[in-house]
């Protein structure tokens, strides 16, 4: 088990988001999670991240809390990526630099090291070309894709997607899950928040339902999707179809 | 005397000719002091203004010590008290203030005081510009820099500065423009730049409306070919936002990064 979640709280003032969440994530396996908008799926990711903290519970990473101190928090979150809604790629940055400033400031590589293995992902992701080009040239599925290589660059253990495709144009969320099928084949531990139900399907070991601030329903692919127990998973699903 | 002034012709454009080739030494000595303070206090006003800009804007977490809440709520209202202070008095009663508090050190060197108050007057309103830079920026930027392991202060100078400075650039040039006018306040503690050194050619040739045309056109040539600089400066920041290959079909956004808003 790489990550561990224990009765997890989170609020923003009065406002529960997160009910007494727990969740084990075994090494190497691909989580999706799917639940209606405010459900708090951003939120768990977020916690995980540390991005936000929380009320009560705990999650450990690899066996340890990764409150256990506050100097290590840096040093956790370069081994837990996470990939954005909205991209959020270093705007002042070429598409290289956007890879490299990571590795230099925070893994210590020397900048040779950094830009081999930057080239080298960012040939993976197919935009080696693009190397020198500043990103705010970039399309969206291009920026998704160096923000997917900005993170691989560090070399993480776990890899957090919140909804990596909501923010493109259609013609674009082919090339960036096609990206992320390619990861799920390597046997990395993902996290993928989504709403694209036959992606999910498809890279999935488990999918989780979230409503309301809990893990309401989980299972493989096929329990969850062709055969929903709880209520609310039905009518999740039922409504996704009909649109 | 009275041939002197008989000699100064008596439309305007002829007078302002006739001042300045008599005594154009005496401005350019003005405008040069004028220059010398504006540009330094400003430069010297934005390191002021980075240091409190960047102490207002730091971030607590909730996974923070006690002590770094406590700590950093007790600079911002420090911090406050000084940019509300120096923002919200005239500079001339600063200069009076601040020039005979410290008259032992600023009796011989009326230059150094001119640059002193220009600088601290100068950094409470940098301050406020590199703090709302650095705040104007989408917090994306700060989440991103933290999830790959960066600190707090890689974030800051790595990340979170460079974009700010670069948004605030036209707030900060605008204030060495507004500094080149407004150390004509210093005037008030006899510092010699062009405000004061006009006044004393007018004492000399009786001619007040006649010699301040004189510096009014000095100033505006200072800070129109300030300004033709700066818009210059900026036109070449953006620019270099561009090297990607020239096979580019996306069309190229000026100015700050954008993400497209997300779909519901
Ligand atoms: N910073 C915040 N301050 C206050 N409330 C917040 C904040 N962030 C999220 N919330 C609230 O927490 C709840 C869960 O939000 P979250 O973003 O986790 O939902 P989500 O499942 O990711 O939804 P979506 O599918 O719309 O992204 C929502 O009600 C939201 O309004
Ligand atoms: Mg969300």
């Amino acid at each position: 088990m790489i990550i561990e979640i224990e009765h997890l709280v989170k609020r923003f003032g009065q406002l529960e988001v997160l009910k007494d969440v727990s969740l084990s994530v075994n090494k190497g396996e691909v989580i999706s999670i799917i639940g209606s908008s405010g459900s708090g799926k951003s939120t768990l990711l977020r916690c995980i991240n540390l991005l936000e903290s929380y009320q009560a519970g705990t999650i450990k990473f690899e066996s340890k809390d990764i409150l256990g101190s506050i100097k290590g928090i840096n040093q956790y979150r370069a081994q837990v990526g996470m990939i954005f809604q909205s991209f959020n790629l270093f705007a002042h940055f070429s598409v290289l630099e956007n890879c490299v400033i990571g590795q230099v400031k925070v893994l210590k590589k020397k900048r040779t090291d950094a830009e081999h293995l930057a080239m080298e992902i960012l040939d993976k992701v197919g935009l080696a070309s693009f190397a020198n080009a500043s990103v705010m040239t970039l399309s969206g599925g291009q920026k998704q894709r160096v923000a997917i290589a900005r993170t691989l660059c560090m070399e993480p253990k776990v890899l957090l997607f919140d909804e990596p495709t909501s923010a493109l144009d259609p013609e674009m969320v082919g090339e960036v899950l096609q990206v992320i099928k390619s990861l799920a084949k390597e046997h990395r531990t993902m996290m993928i928040v989504t709403h694209e139900m036959a992606f999910a399907k498809e890279v999935s070991d488990r999918v989780l339902f979230m409503d309301n601030g809990i893990i309401l329903e989980e299972g493989t692919p096929n329990e969850l999707f062709n055969h929903p127990k709880e209520t609310r998973t039905k009518e999740f699903l039922q409504r996704f179809r009909n649109q | 005397m009275i041939t002197l002034l008989s000699k100064i012709p008596q439309d305007l454009f002829g007078a302002a000719g006739y001042i300045f080739s008599k005594y154009g030494s005496l401005f350019f000595f003005g405008a040069k002091n004028t220059l010398y303070i504006a540009l330094s206090g400003t430069i010297i006003g934005l390191i002021i203004g980075l240091g409190i800009g960047i102490l207002r804007a730091l971030p607590v977490y909730d996974y923070d010590s006690k002590l770094k809440h406590w700590i950093v709520k007790t600079v911002r209202i420090i911090t406050s008290v000084y940019v509300e202070v120096f923002r919200g008095t005239p500079m001339m009663v600063q200069a009076v203030f601040i020039y005979n508090a410290f008259l032992p050190i600023f009796k011989n060197s009326k230059l150094l005081a001119g640059i002193v108050i220009v600088s601290i007057n100068t950094g409470a309103y940098m301050a406020e510009i590199i703090r709302s830079g650095i705040q104007s920026l989408d917090k994306g930027q700060n989440e991103a820099a933290r999830s790959i392991g960066m600190n707090n202060t890689q974030t800051m100078i790595f990340v979170i500065l460079p974009q700010a400075i670069k948004n605030a650039f036209p707030a900060i040039g605008n204030e060495f423009v507004v500094n080149i006018k407004d150390t004509s306040v210093l005037n008030v503690i006899g510092v010699t730049e062009l405000f004061f050194q006009s006044t004393t050619v007018a004492g000399i040739i009786y001619r007040f409306s006649d010699t301040f045309f004189v510096s009014a056109l000095i100033y505006l040539f200072l800070t129109y070919s300030t300004t033709l600089i700066l818009k210059y400066i900026e036109g070449k920041m953006q620019i270099s936002g561009f090297d990607g290959p020239s096979s580019q079909t996306t069309p190229l956004i000026k100015g700050h990064y954008k993400a497209k808003e997300p779909k519901q």
